[in-house]
């Protein structure tokens, strides 16, 4: 019957509980806090006004479709988790973003991607990241240029987000992330002359690494707050870095070191705060393992030999397909039940 | 002392049991009226044997055990029986507490039908909360060699302290209640386990090993943390044994008894005392006076928390049993019985009623505690869409309603009581699919009935054709052929078919307690039906031929 339940427990036991589900998502938002404030601080107030502007979308968008669909609003919206959304999606755009771009955006997220298939905890895909990968095969010119690390208000910053700019002078103002230059190297170039023509504007390598850093600090945090488990980042992580490295140690003169990898684009910000959503990841321990596992080597799969620059939102969305499979073939045996003996696997389910 | 074994999962609870392992054990005062009700145990209730107006003492017989699991039942005071209801027996006191009790019985040179026979007059049923009786979980070496004798003092849960005071103050007497109990079912180890949250029973127990004999005695601390005290977590904790699902500590060698079960059988054993009392914690922060009491069965429990000084006004709840899987009384005009651990009065800060259930996100926390290794999460999405094969095939009947994920659950889903509904949905589907299982078997009885009384005709007139007969000395004709081999034959498989039939009873009683018998109860009374008929039958036929071969001898 349990009369008792961690968040009623006023004891000092409280502290190594999980918090109730609406300041789980608040812890998150809170954890992404370092990572958003460093990347302001490299690429200009553009990430915090993606940032508020895609929260905003979220709220209104939620409460829209919560209205539409007779929910409860205000209990609702309290969970949080709509906000979390735009925050992740905010995040991950390009700074300065048009406004039309995000609001698209989070149009796909909540209300496609999540409230459609039933609201929270019942979305099969990672909403956010729906939103992305919407916005990057739809709008290329917008998704692909990062506006290289210039102070925190970069040049028509207010006309850019206002969706005002024309295009043409979108091209002058950005640059590309390292990971598309490093793409578009050629096979021709070897890396290492690559790398000596300093082929990205002073600075870019170094603002992404303390970007990266920023973001495993508010991993580090979900952690310890117990937020999160270990597994899939660490699963994750650890696929990537050891495929990068098979791939580096094959042909350094090709493939970009395992620590380029890991630090630039969206690996730690993907590996704690995206691939770790509890509603679209794999449940059990052991599908947790398989399902980071499959996102890091996706990831380097595609960032190698596909058409993308970075991958992390394909591989998630790609690796959300396959949890219901994940979930049936990873059942742990209960504690008493005999050992499988023969048989398909999963074929008792 | 480190154990190197362990069970999945589990949480830690915050304990709240200082407040009433502080206090020292008393005796309640006596009850100037007690009600006891006719089931306090898993199987049959008990059948009342004493009518309105008979005066009783303490420890007689009131209801007798019906069918094979059931229990007797006792007065718990003495006084005047004022009421006998299908349910219930009621008894005013007279306030003099006279006691009835059996002779001791000295248990090293007692033999096993005496001692099992003693248990089973004493309605000694088990005192952890299943209520199992005592008597039939002492025949299980019967069916399986038992090695291990396991006293489980876990006492997982938050706010129980029964355990912990009964063995800080009476260690050497639950040792040789264990003793006892030992000796009946063979085992040859006997281990505590305890949770290292309670060192003056830890203590207490560490003196009192020395002197127990003859079965050597292991206590094994294990570290605090729920629910330990799960049968099955805590073979596995102590003895790395996994109970084999749907099946029984036995299958593995093992038996569990609580500390308080062992103690009322040594009473029972050595007092001659039946069961008419048991330890109960009074806790919570609406009570002024926490402690635990010897309480006699059938106090009402407001009379009991009243002299405990109850605050009405703070009270919120009252639960019998522990916050984890207890039950909240609906009425506190309710007895203790042989299942009342505990009774927690608290506060609404104490225990507050959890937060509205918001949507599961599947982070699975609750997966990380279950000490069964199951999917909590996959089996509430079932339970809630009514998914039957899925549920099975996710081991819903494996779960033990520990709590432990509804306590984690984020989302403050009230998982237990989805899995509970499920399950006794499942239940209900189950008998209905035996109903007419049970139709047949009802028949089977009465055709059994018939054969028996035919057979015992037969035998009572050929009784009285050879009382006849042998004066005249003339011997029954050997041309009639007696097919004795063949009813011999008969005769052993009828009682192999008892035997079975007393097993599978015993085996579905203490694997679900909560489970009718009525249908393996008729099975086993037809078979007993048999055998009778097959005892007449053979016994007839040697009547028949004894005459044929003392004739055969004489010449």
């Amino acid at each position: 019957m349990s009369m008792m339940h961690a968040s009623g427990v006023n004891d000092a036991a409280k502290a190594t509980n999980v918090p109730p589900t609406a300041s789980l998502m608040r812890w998150v938002i809170i954890a992404t806090l370092p990572g958003i404030a460093t990347m302001s601080y490299f690429f200009g107030l553009g990430v915090i006004s993606n940032v508020l502007l895609a929260a905003a979308f979220g709220v209104a968008l939620e409460a829209a479709v919560l209205r539409l669909r007779r929910r409860p609003i205000r209990v609702m919206l309290n969970d949080s988790s709509a906000l979390l959304t735009g925050v992740l999606l905010g995040a991950s755009l390009p700074p300065a973003s048009p406004w039309w771009l995000i609001g698209v955006g989070m149009i796909a997220a909540i209300v496609v991607a999540k409230q459609l298939y039933g609201g929270l905890g019942h979305n099969p895909f990672n909403p956010a990241m729906v939103g992305y990968a919407l916005l990057l095969v739809s709008f290329p010119t917008y998704m692909t240029l990062w506006a290289p690390p210039q102070g925190l208000i970069p040049d028509g910053l207010w006309a850019q987000i206002a969706g005002t700019l024309p295009t043409a002078q979108l091209d002058s103002l950005s640059g590309a992330t390292p990971l598309d230059a490093f793409k578009h190297k050629g096979d021709a170039v070897l890396a290492s002359e690559f790398w000596a023509t300093s082929p990205l504007p002073e600075g870019t390598l170094n603002a992404w690494r303390w970007v990266g850093l920023a973001w495993l600090a508010g991993g580090v945090l979900l952690l310890a707050k117990r937020i999160i488990s270990w597994h899939i980042p660490v699963a994750m992580v650890g696929s990537l870095v050891v495929l990068a490295t098979l791939f580096y140690l094959s042909d350094p003169s090709h493939f970009a070191s395992p620590l380029f990898h890991l630090l630039t684009g969206a690996t730690l910000f993907g590996a704690f705060f995206i691939a770790t959503d509890p509603v679209s990841a794999a449940t059990s321990r052991r599908g947790k393992l398989l399902y980071g596992v499959g996102i890091g080597a996706l990831v380097i799969t595609i960032r190698t030999f596909g058409g993308y620059p970075d991958a992390v939102a394909f591989a998630v969305l790609l690796m959300n397909l396959c949890v219901p499979l994940l979930d049936l073939y990873s059942v742990p045996r209960p504690t008493g039940q005999p050992k499988a003996t023969s048989g398909k696997p999963g074929e008792r389910l | 002392m480190p154990s190197a074994y362990d069970f999945p999962g589990g949480v830690y609870l915050p304990e709240r049991k200082q407040r009433s392992s502080q206090a020292t054990l008393i005796e309640a005062p006596l009850p100037s009226r007690v009600t006891l009700p006719l089931q306090q145990h898993s199987g049959q209730p008990a059948t009342p044997c004493v009518a309105p107006g008979d005066r009783v003492k303490v420890g007689s017989v009131i209801a007798n055990r019906e069918g094979m699991i059931s229990s007797n039942l006792h007065t718990s005071i003495s006084g005047t029986v004022t009421e006998v209801t299908t349910a219930q027996i009621t008894i005013e006191s007279d306030g003099q507490d006279e006691w009835f009790r059996l002779p001791s019985l000295d248990w090293r040179s007692a033999g096993r039908h005496e001692l099992l026979e003693r248990l089973n007059e004493s309605g000694i049923v088990g005192l952890g909360g299943a209520g199992f009786p005592s008597h039939i979980k002492a025949r299980v070496d019967e069916r399986h060699a038992i090695d291990t004798l396991v006293i489980n003092a876990a006492e997982c849960e938050p706010y129980i302290t029964a355990d912990d005071l009964a063995l800080r103050h009476y260690p050497g007497e639950i040792l040789e209640g264990a003793q006892i109990i030992a000796k009946l079912c063979g085992a040859r180890h006997i281990v505590i386990g305890i949770e290292d949250n309670k060192p003056e029973a830890i203590g207490a127990l560490q003196q009192a090993l020395a002197d127990s004999q003859p079965v050597p005695v292991e206590l094994t601390v294990i570290p605090t943390r729920y629910p330990s005290g799960g049968e099955r977590q805590l073979i596995k904790k102590l003895l790395d044994l996994n109970v084999p699902s749907g099946g029984l500590p036995a299958d593995v060698g093992v038996l569990c008894h609580n500390p308080g079960t062992l103690l009322a059988i040594l009473h029972a054993v050595l007092d001659g005392q039946p069961l008419v009392s048991r330890i109960v914690t009074l806790t919570g922060e609406a009570i002024a006076q926490p402690g635990n009491r010897w309480v006699r069965l059938g106090t009402s429990v407001k009379e009991l928390l009243e002299e405990a000084g109850v605050n009405h006004s703070a009270l919120n709840q009252v639960i019998q049993g522990g916050p984890m899987m207890g039950t909240p009384l609906l009425t506190l005009d309710t007895p203790v019985t042989k299942l009342t651990n505990c009774l927690i009065a608290a506060t609404l800060d104490e225990l507050p009623p959890p937060p509205a259930e918001s949507p599961c996100i599947r982070c699975g926390e609750c997966e990380s505690v279950c000490p069964v290794a199951l999917l909590p999460q996959q089996l509430h999405w079932y339970a809630r869409a009514q998914d039957d094969t899925k549920l099975e095939r996710y081991h819903l009947f494996d779960c033990i309603e520990c709590g432990a994920c509804s306590y984690v659950c984020p989302s403050h889903i009230p998982l237990v009581v989805d899995y509970r509904e499920a399950k006794s949905r499942l239940r209900l589907q189950r008998i209905e699919a035996t109903k007419a299982e049970h139709a047949k078997h009802r028949f089977e009885f009465r055709q059994a009935r018939l054969a028996r009384e035919e057979a015992e005709k037969q035998a009572r007139k050929q009784a009285r054709q050879a009382q006849q007969r042998r004066p005249s000395n003339t011997a029954t004709s050997s041309s009639e052929k007696v097919d004795l081999r063949g009813l011999r034959i008969a005769h052993a498989a009828a009682k192999a078919s008892v035997k079975k039939a007393e097993k599978t009873l015993a085996r579905v009683a203490q694997e679900d307690p909560k489970q009718s018998l009525d249908d393996l109860e008729m099975q086993l009374a037809t078979a007993q039906e048999n055998l009778k008929a097959a005892e007449w039958q053979l016994a007839q036929a040697r009547e028949q031929q004894s005459p044929d071969s003392a004739s055969k001898e004489s010449p």
